[in-house]
């Protein structure tokens, strides 16, 4: 599939073949593409679990299932990926080993400024980096743990909208939850052994979609001129119609919802998995 | 207490069937079903309906009480768990559309085909 029907294709699916098995190759494949990620300073904060729903026993199945509140699409997507953040890679000694591995490696260019020695007297003294450089003293020297945190999971956040998309791209369909309620997530964190600092994400449910893939219809968004702006906030940035009529024709954007037939669709569904209408 | 078992009746009835048919178009002959399955219901507690979502509504734990003999009600009525799950259904459904949210879980057999 070309990326732009990907991204246009993508839905959050609330409704999977519970019977049908997502083989692993197309789970590896996605986390392949969230392992190249973009993210801040190489820090790859993402961490991942998969689980598929019919290899566990039947207790820490109903634990996770009954953290997540019996949802249903989580009852019935066969795998379940659990993204989790950890915060450990954003301390100051982590960004710079990353950042270090960078410039030797040649991605950060010394023409900007970056060396050992600047990453060095930036992060651990706090010295301020020259103009053409990044004021990366600021950022990390002293920095507070919640700071370090929210870039944990910002990173994370961004890997998981990657891992959507990839499992769209493999015919799959996929949807972000909360991993759990906020006072059952140490529970979730006990069936999975996941330690006690790191930072619960999402959990991604991947599997065939039951409900037709565009479930609907393309979900409503803010209108382009409310959203965008150009120079100066509120000044918004002129959407050209021969664009919107090109990305049409190459399916980024499609037919709105609710497409004809889905209020049919969904009663069928709920009777098909037992739920009330 | 006995009550008249007329939908026109009760505002609570009366929204449960809008809102369902706004999105899933009910034939008449479905909600001659499911009609009695709430009168029954609400019978079983000697209250009418428009009390018992009011009551749901205002105290969560009354709403988990009636959840609890929902459960109960419907393991009476019903032969095989098939049936009770689609009682309960009929139920939730008419809690779920008035605003009352409750806790729904599928049957066994959608984890797998072949049931666990």
């Amino acid at each position: 599939m070309e990326f732009l029907e990907v991204v246009g294709s993508r839905r959050s699916i609330r409704w999977f073949k519970t019977w049908e098995k997502v083989p692993r190759d197309k789970i590896q494949r996605i986390l392949e593409v969230v392992r190249l990620t973009t993210c801040p300073g190489n820090l790859q904060p993402w961490r991942a679990i998969v689980v598929e729903r019919d290899a566990l026993d039947e207790q820490t199945r109903d634990g996770l299932l009954g953290a997540d509140n019996w949802q249903g699409a989580h009852t019935q997507a066969p795998v379940w990926i659990y993204w989790y953040a950890d915060p450990s890679v954003t301390r100051p000694e982590s960004f710079q080993e990353r950042t270090t591995e960078l410039t030797d490696l040649g991605a950060l260019p010394p023409a900007y400024g970056w060396s050992k020695e600047m990453i060095e007297a930036a992060i651990q003294r706090g010295e301020v980096v020259q103009a053409g450089g990044p004021a990366i003293n600021e950022l990390i020297h002293g920095m507070p743990a919640e700071v370090g945190a929210a870039v944990a999971y910002a990173g994370t956040v961004g890997a998981c909208a990657c891992a959507c998309l990839a499992a769209v791209n493999e015919g799959l369909g996929t949807c972000l939850h909360m991993i759990a309620a906020p006072s059952k997530q140490d529970r979730v964190k006990e069936l999975l052994g996941v330690p006690e600092d790191v930072l619960p994400v999402w959990v991604q449910l991947v599997g065939y979609p039951a409900e037709d893939p565009e479930a609907g219809g393309q979900r409503p968004r803010f209108p382009f001129e409310t959203t965008f702006f150009e120079r100066s906030w509120g000044q918004p940035f002129p959407r050209d119609e021969e664009v919107v009529s090109q990305l049409t024709k190459e399916r980024l954007l499609q037919e709105p919802m609710p497409k004809p037939g889905r209020f049919d669709e969904l009663k069928f569904l709920s009777r098909m998995y037992g739920y009330p209408e | 207490m006995t009550f008249e078992k007329n939908p026109d009746l009760y505002s609570s009835v009366q929204h449960w069937m809008e809102v369902v048919n706004a999105r899933h178009k009910l034939s008449a002959q479905e909600w001659e079903d499911r009609l009695p399955v709430l009168w029954s219901f609400c019978e079983s507690l000697g209250k009418d309906p428009d009390t018992i979502i009011k009551e749901a509504l205002d105290e969560r734990n009354s709403k988990l009480d009636y959840m609890r003999h929902l459960r109960r009600w419907a393991n009476d009525q019903a032969k095989g768990p098939q049936a009770t799950h689609e009682l309960q259904n009929v139920i939730r459904s008419f809690f779920i559309n008035n605003g009352a949210r409750v806790l729904t879980k599928p049957y066994p057999d959608v984890y797998s085909r072949g049931g666990l």
